[in-house]
């Protein structure tokens, strides 16, 4: 028995590394926490979209046409021909590395499959073993697959791709360090376009995209709904400051047509951003007499086609230029959104322009041309309210935002998308006195993305959610444990419903806020009573006693 | 070869930075080694968060072991032993576990390496270990393990409360909640 290792001696010899092989032959392992739920059958149907079924990614049969790989195999020459960019990405990518560790799933989940290159070459060793003459030849030689980095598209390989694409918030960092530009969200935008070949969307897509198309935002709501909860903030705004903001509704011929994502006016704490939009025309009418109508047609800025394919996108984008035609107004004005940007900026005027019934912008009040703006004809309201701020057109009491410590968060649409990075920060600097930036590896071109961006704010994924925004609420923590960092501002709807539970996991002292719900505080209306309380009804900094006092009564 | 306990401790003092940095690289190892590689690389705590995080947790967590280790030195090496502060270890792990309680180990993959510190200590040594130190480093694995429960009940209670949340904004639409306000609806949850 002397030769026997002794317990301690045993420990020794145990090799705690995860067993090493290649990432082409390991079969993916599909983890609850990690994936949306599967589409369901009739938001499938509604667009009229391929293989409306019920299937779980957690069975083994995902009821697939028989003819799967030959759809596939269409779909992606198809789309190599009419893309020219993605020909190239799948072409000229060298595996250099240098995008590895710039993903935020990477950095969260720490799976390498989640590195930018490795996701995309989910997609481009087939595209290698069945478009490249390479991988041709080298098909019919064992292991020569190792070499060319081709492989045949099996089932294991289509599910890697469902789980890969659909943990990719297309935010674009990766991007931004590629020596050669490739905009790994294009691999992510074309996989999720050819899944959807085969109905294997998720539910938290396809059920908004549904809504969006049936009637007019992703909630679904009717337009009396969303009149009634325009007519329920008009209220308490009236009891705060004592002025009748309301509204107006589909009015032909006003000057502005504005179109925010639905989720300002339905989910907390969007829904005070909103707010500060009520008060903020309400001030622009009574003042300047500009004439902003909402739609309840156009209801929806947001667009989760655009997370399904170029054509879903096309089709409910549609109806921002026809609303805008029907009711001739000048332009068109928009709310704090992230991917509805991405839409408007580089997309809508060639999927649905060009808007020639529209003006070019220019800002009636001060007279700036909105040159960026010139061809799209719809502006960004930070560049609106900014504008307005630079030329003294606002009256604001910072002070009422003085109990507030801010950070931002640059959103990965409005940041990298269409580079709109100053306006944002004039405006919180100009209503509110402590603003602190966090890490500049952080923020702007190369900022952190939320984690939940693209169509991925379920629930079901909460953990992929937590790991995905582990990035951004590391830099998060650093500001409020150095600069007592009260809010996280920022400037997109997906943000702001996702931000909140984020940080209840890991700075759970840091609140949530839309720079519009900072601008309607500050914003002095005219007529309007003595505040006592903010937006969200709390007393406003040096009013607590009277708050207090009120209460009791 | 036997040493007096303040040998150990002197030894253990002489060697904090080799036994972390080991420590470190066992804790990191449990990743894919594509990923191992990448979390040792950047010393920048925004590009490399969880490399960064991982390291200074266990840098915490060693300094209140060999601080309690210490502490019981010097008073007297024959009285009871001093239990290590449970909260404060908890307090010190917490980053390296929050992290790992939202990736994909099992619970026993999540505080492995804490008992990795054994084997390595043993190593660097070069002698048994001190059954103080081994007492302690089994209640840092314990520790480890609540706070590794308390993350997934967090987790499992934000994704709770997301819900309830959306649930009770569709009927608050509805006009069929009036009376009953959100916190009063997820405060009713704490409860029970």
């Amino acid at each position: 028995m002397a030769d026997e290792l002794k317990p301690d001696e045993l420990l020794d010899k145990i090799d705690h590394t995860p067993a090493r092989g290649s990432w082409m032959d390991t079969s993916v392992q599909i983890r609850p926490g990690m994936y949306c739920y599967a589409a369901k059958a009739e938001s499938v149907e509604t667009l009229g979209l391929p293989n409306a079924r019920a299937w779980n990614p957690l069975e083994d049969d995902w009821k697939l046409p028989e003819n799967w790989q030959e759809i596939l195999h269409n779909g992606l020459k198809e789309r190599l021909e009419k893309f020219r960019t993605f020909k190239i990405f799948m072409d000229i990518c060298v595996r250099c590395g240098a995008c590895a560790d710039k993903c935020h799933f990477f950095l969260g989940t720490g799976d390498p499959k989640n590195m930018p290159v490795l996701r995309a070459e989910l997609l481009r060793s087939v595209y290698r073993n069945d478009f490249t003459h390479a991988g041709k030849i080298l098909q019919s030689i064992s292991g020569a697959s190792k070499i060319a980095g081709n492989r045949p598209l099996t089932l294991d390989v289509l599910k890697e791709w469902w789980y890969y694409f659909f943990q990719c918030t297309e935010c674009r960092r990766c991007s931004v360090f590629c020596p050669y530009g490739i905009d790994t969200a294009e691999i992510t935008i074309i996989g999720r376009e050819l899944l959807n070949l085969l109905g294997l969307n998720i539910d938290w897509i396809a059920t908004p995209v549904s809504n969006c198309y049936q009637t007019g935002n992703h909630l679904g709501i009717q337009p009396h709904a969303f009149k009634d909860m325009l007519d329920f903030f008009t209220e308490d705004i009236e009891e705060i400051t004592g002025v009748n903001v309301e509204p107006q509704f589909n009015k032909k011929g006003a000057d502005i047509l504005f179109i925010t994502p639905s989720g300002d006016v339905f989910a907390d704490p969007g829904t005070y951003t909103c707010q500060g939009y009520l008060i903020l025309f309400k001030y622009l009418k009574d003042k300047y007499d500009l004439d902003v109508t909402w739609s309840t047609y156009a209801s929806e800025g947001g667009n989760f086609g655009f997370f399904t394919s170029h054509e879903t996108m096309k089709r409910l984008n549609a109806k921002m230029f026809a609303e805008a035609k029907r009711l001739g107004v000048k332009w068109i004005l928009g709310g704090e959104c992230g991917h509805m940007w991405r839409v408007i900026h580089q997309y809508m005027d060639t999927m649905n322009g060009p808007a020639d019934f529209l003006e070019e912008p220019v800002n009636p009040i001060t007279g700036t041309k909105f040159e960026n703006a010139k061809s799209t004809k719809m502006v960004h309201i930070c560049e609106f309210t900014a504008d307005l701020i630079k030329h003294g057109k606002l009256e604001l009491d910072k002070s009422r935002n003085s109990n507030i410590s801010l950070t931002y968060h640059d959103s990965c649409n409005t940041a990298r998308g269409m580079g709109l990075l100053e306006e944002p920060r004039y405006i919180m600097n100009n209503v509110c006195d402590n603003f602190f930036e966090m890490p500049e590896n952080t923020i702007k071109e190369q900022t952190f993305c939320c984690g939940s961006g693209a169509g991925l704010n379920a629930g079901e994924n909460i953990e992929l959610r937590m790991a995905g925004g582990l990035p951004r609420a590391n830099a998060v923590k650093y500001v409020h444990e150095k600069f007592g960092v009260t809010h996280l501002c920022c400037i997109c709807a997906i943000d702001r419903a996702v931000f909140p539970t984020l940080m209840e996991y890991w700075v759970p002292e840091v609140d949530v806020i839309g720079i519009h719900e900072l601008v309607g505080n500050a914003l002095i209306l005219p007529g309007e009573q003595k505040r006592t309380t903010d937006l969200r009804m709390e007393p406003l900094p040096g009013m607590e006693e009277e708050e207090m006092e009120d209460e009791d009564e | 070869m036997n040493f007096s306990k303040a040998d150990f401790i002197e030894k253990l003092r002489k060697n904090r930075e080799k036994i972390i940095n080991q420590w470190f690289q066992a804790a990191i190892n449990t990743y894919p080694p594509e990923t191992a590689r990448i979390l040792d690389k950047s010393k920048n705590k925004f590009d490399n968060p969880v490399g960064c995080v991982t390291k200074q947790s266990l840098e915490d967590v060693w300094d209140k072991l060999f601080h309690t280790l210490g502490h019981e030195n010097r008073k007297n090496e024959n009285i009871e032993q001093k239990e290590i502060n449970q909260e404060k270890i908890e307090e010190a792990l917490d980053p390296v576990i929050r992290i790992r309680a939202v990736q994909s180990f099992s619970a026993s993959k999540a505080v492995e390496f804490v008992f990795e510190l054994k084997g390595i200590v043993k190593k660097i040594i070069g002698t048994s270990l001190n059954s103080s130190f081994e007492k302690k480093v089994d209640e840092i694995s314990l520790a480890a393990f609540n706070r590794f429960m308390k993350c997934r009940e967090n987790i499992f209670l934000l994704k709770a409360t997301e819900a309830k949340r959306r649930v009770h904004k569709a009927f608050e639409r509805a006009g069929l909640v009036k009376e009953l306000t959100e916190e009063q609806l997820l405060s009713s949850n704490n409860k029970t």
